[in-house]
């Protein structure tokens, strides 16, 4: 089967240095794939150049079986891919539910603005959006401002409109970060489903357990370059990984 | 109903028009205009040369929104690249090269302007007076109501959403550029309108009045009344509308009146006078919920 | 040829004046990403209270002094007042907090000093200057040199001094200078005090030149200004002193001298809209933004 998204020798340049370095892997359609690496690895720039945010200096990105290197961000929204921020990016004077239903805008966003007059406040379009908030368990916040949530509901909130966008490939920017244990296990379950339901799942993770738990393979960065692939299991007792975390003589991370 | 008041009601609801146009602008979109006094001026000059050349105003108009629509989203293209001050400060530009080209092309009149515009014809009679009101009144009401849709559709759903945050709504498939200048165009022609209806009314027009202070007023009013609100800009044009005939014994303060009074009221109340925040607000909630009881 | 000599050197006196009074707008853009408009007002302040003070003590440096005192404080109450507790909201809260402090202080000389256009003379005790075929009047000769000086305290302060350490640093990040022990705030203070300082010197100095001082003389330059630090590169002074002197030179010759039929003041304008095209961060913008 071809897979859903293939990088190859993806470069980024910055001024004078290279943030990310020709970095190549491939993600299988279902499956959950961890982006890890310690902090500055280039993890969060990769999902940018994947997502459409930034435009790779080298390299190619190809997605769904079609070229995506140097499109913008509301082309890849469209072409199916769904992305959450690691710094959370919700829209503050907004309601949660109206968040949602930004993203449900699809086909009426693209080609000629006209196509973007009809009322967005319909009842399958609400019915649509709570739906989706229900998933991610923020049902019963739906009128809340968005400015006035915690971190935790944020981040579920920012999976939620990534979901809305019906996408084929979600990428997760470290959605796991300032959530309490409980909210942890809860978003677990939700990313499995996601999968389950055919979603790709691309993930940058700083929970070692949870990333390791959840993803199927891992590719792991350093420096902008890729320093190993594979079986969870196999990575995490790679001398290079551990050293490249951990520092010379460090302790194999448990998976 | 005394022709004084039903002059300064006129001027009210002419400019909450311009109003309610920077507000699609700066309030739903996000983006900063502080030469918004360039569309008036323009609405109100294009207008003037058709009617002053012998076209109705009912055909004029249509041929003005065209072109001032085209007109918002060329000026608006400068709001795709740059962001805050320089977008600040390049709409500022803007709004003086637009009053230059008017001044110094005697095409348009040069500094003498144009005069004698006719007035508007409706249904064979000459409108003046409260007769002009109405009209004017009627396009105000059209106005809202154009807001009302922009607000309720999917258009202004993704405006909304860029002002909130561009890089979030632009990964759900928002085109900041199409929106972006989707709402100057909007705006523009609302402004436009604003303008044909200044230029029948004062039945004389010259580039003075269409120079920064204008845009500064347009922005005042929608500050004022609330950024992003609905009624807010009409709220703000009553508001600076009424206040200098108040204030009007005291004609020589009026300026200071209405600087310190935008002080004060972007210094303690910068949601404006609906915004969320407002102590207007939240009297009249209280108010709401004591009725209910 | 004497004759664009002449107009070369009034149009650097011109563009030297708008340097002076576009210094304290990038000083203060430079540290509060503010747009301070109000920066005119103070500057119609200074001219006003200068002639003022010289008139009543008989003596110009007395004037300037306390012009530039005035303006110094009325600048720091400007910061504190209202810009200070309007950081927390989007940028155009403070613009137009400056907006509205500009209108009511315009009104405010109008209604206090009346509307008449008032001539400032003054007996500047330079000589003039004969550089071959021209000469250098007084007037000219004082531009230059209150210029020349100021740039060149200017210049010692941020680069030889703590302060000037400090404000480089406050700058560039608060927050970081603040943690380092930067007092951010008296830092902005004494920023808006420098200023304010020069731009009661261009008051004072275009209220000579010029022989003319008016209540809306602040109007013209409160948007000419903001144009040249666009075009300088924003928040960078010696991008806004080299845009003020290209200014000038480029209105006086273009307009006095070639005889160009374009509007004079739109003129910074346009030059700022070409220079975005082609260079959006300004002529001579920070690295660091």
């Amino acid at each position: 089967m071809d897979p859903i998204l293939e990088v190859r020798d993806l470069s980024i340049s910055f001024g004078g240095l290279k943030a990310v370095d020709s970095v190549s892997f491939s993600m299988a359609r279902g499956e959950i794939l961890g982006l890890l690496g310690p902090n500055g690895a280039g993890k969060t720039t990769c999902f940018n150049m994947i997502s459409g945010v930034l435009k790779p200096t080298g390299g190619t990105i190809v997605f769904d079986g079609r070229r995506t290197d140097g499109l913008p961000p509301h082309r890849m929204a469209e072409l199916g891919v769904g992305r959450t921020f690691q710094i959370v990016r919700p829209f503050g004077a907004l309601t949660v539910l109206e968040n949602v239903c930004v993203a449900l805008g699809g086909f009426r966003y693209r080609g000629f603005p006209l196509r973007a007059s009809g009322f967005w406040l319909t009842r399958a379009t609400l019915e649509r959006g709570e739906e989706i908030l229900a998933k991610v368990g923020l049902l019963d916040l739906k009128d809340a401002r968005a400015s006035s949530l915690p971190i935790g509901n944020l981040r579920r909130l920012e999976i939620g409109r990534a979901l809305a966008l019906k996408p084929k490939l979600l990428l997760l920017d470290e959605c796991f970060s300032g959530l309490r244990h409980e909210e942890i296990v809860m978003i677990e379950e939700l990313v499995r489903s996601i999968r389950d339901s055919g979603v790709s799942v691309l993930l940058i993770e700083h929970n070692m357990r949870v990333a390791m738990g959840l993803s199927h393979r891992v590719v792991v960065l350093d420096h902008g370059r890729k320093l190993a692939e594979g079986l969870p299991q196999q990575v995490a007792s790679d001398p290079a990984v551990v050293e490249a975390y951990l520092g010379k003589g460090g302790v194999a991370v448990a998976p | 109903m005394n022709d004084y008041a039903v002059s300064v009601a006129t001027i009210i609801a002419i400019q909450a028009i311009g109003a309610l146009g920077l507000n699609v602008i700066v309030g739903y979109a996000g983006q900063i205009s502080l030469g918004h006094a360039a569309f008036f001026g323009i609405g109100a000059y294009a207008c003037a040369m058709l009617t002053t050349n012998g076209l109705s105003f009912w055909l004029a108009l249509p041929v003005v929104l065209a072109i001032s629509g085209s007109v918002g989203a060329l000026l608006g293209l400068p709001s795709i690249r740059l962001k805050e001050d320089f977008l600040a400060i390049t709409t500022i530009g803007i709004n003086f090269i637009v009053e230059a080209i008017f001044l110094y092309t005697p095409f348009f009149g040069g500094a003498l302007g144009i005069g004698g515009i006719p007035r508007v014809v409706f249904l064979g009679e000459k409108l003046k007076g409260v007769g002009f009101l109405w009209l004017c009144l009627a396009f105000l009401g059209a106005s809202v109501l154009g807001c009302l849709w922009f607000r309720r559709s999917w258009l202004g759903l993704g405006c909304f959403a860029i002002r909130e945050d561009e890089t979030a709504a632009a990964s759900m498939g928002i085109w900041p550029m199409k929106f972006k200048l989707s709402a100057f165009v909007v705006g523009a022609k609302l402004a436009a309108l604003s303008g044909a209806l200044y230029a029948h009314y004062m039945r004389f027009i010259s580039p003075g009045d269409f120079g920064f202070p204008v845009s500064v007023m347009f922005l005042s009013m929608v500050v004022l009344g609330g950024m992003g609100t609905l009624w807010g800009p009409v709220v703000g044009a009553v508001v600076l509308g009424i206040l200098p005939e108040v204030f009007r014994p005291i004609m020589e303060y009026r300026m200071l009146l209405y600087g310190a009074l935008l002080l004060g009221m972007i210094r303690f109340q910068p949601g404006g006078l609906l915004g969320d925040q407002s102590l207007a607000m939240r009297v009249f909630r209280r108010l709401r919920l004591r009725g209910g009881d | 040829m004497q004759l664009f000599l002449e107009q070369l050197l009034n149009g650097l006196a011109i563009g030297a004046i708008y340097g002076l009074t576009t210094l304290g707008l990038a000083l203060v853009y430079g540290i509060l990403r503010i747009l301070h408009v109000a920066h005119a007002g103070v500057y119609a302040v200074g001219a006003y209270v200068g002639l003022f003070a010289a008139q009543w003590t008989g003596s110009l440096l007395m004037g300037v002094l306390l012009a530039g005192a005035v303006s110094s404080l009325l600048g720091v109450a400007i910061e504190r007042l209202v810009y200070f507790p309007l950081l927390k909201y989007p940028p155009y809260v403070p613009l137009i907090g400056s907006i509205a402090v500009f209108i009511s202080l315009e009104e405010l000389i109008r209604l206090v000093a009346g509307p008449e256009i008032r001539s400032f003379p003054a007996e500047i005790p330079l000589p003039a200057l004969k550089l071959g075929v021209v000469t250098v009047s007084p007037p000219l000769l004082a531009v230059y040199l209150t210029t020349g000086l100021v740039l060149l305290s200017l210049w010692f302060v941020t680069t030889r001094t703590e302060f000037g350490l400090a404000m480089r640093a406050a700058s560039q990040d608060m927050e970081v200078a603040s943690s380092l022990g930067v007092n951010s705030h008296r830092v902005v203070s004494l920023t808006f005090v420098i200023g304010s300082f020069t731009a009661a010197l261009a008051g004072v100095l275009v209220g000579v030149y010029y022989n003319q001082v008016y209540p809306s003389m602040g109007a013209v330059p409160a948007y000419k200004t903001l144009a040249l630090i666009v075009v300088g590169g924003m928040g960078s002074v010696p991008g806004a002193v080299m845009a003020s002197l290209l200014l000038g030179v480029a209105e006086t010759l273009l307009i006095g001298y070639a005889n160009v039929p374009l509007p004079r003041d739109a003129l910074a304008f346009i030059a700022m809209i070409l220079v975005l095209l082609v260079r959006p961060k300004g002529l001579f913008a920070r690295r660091s933004r």
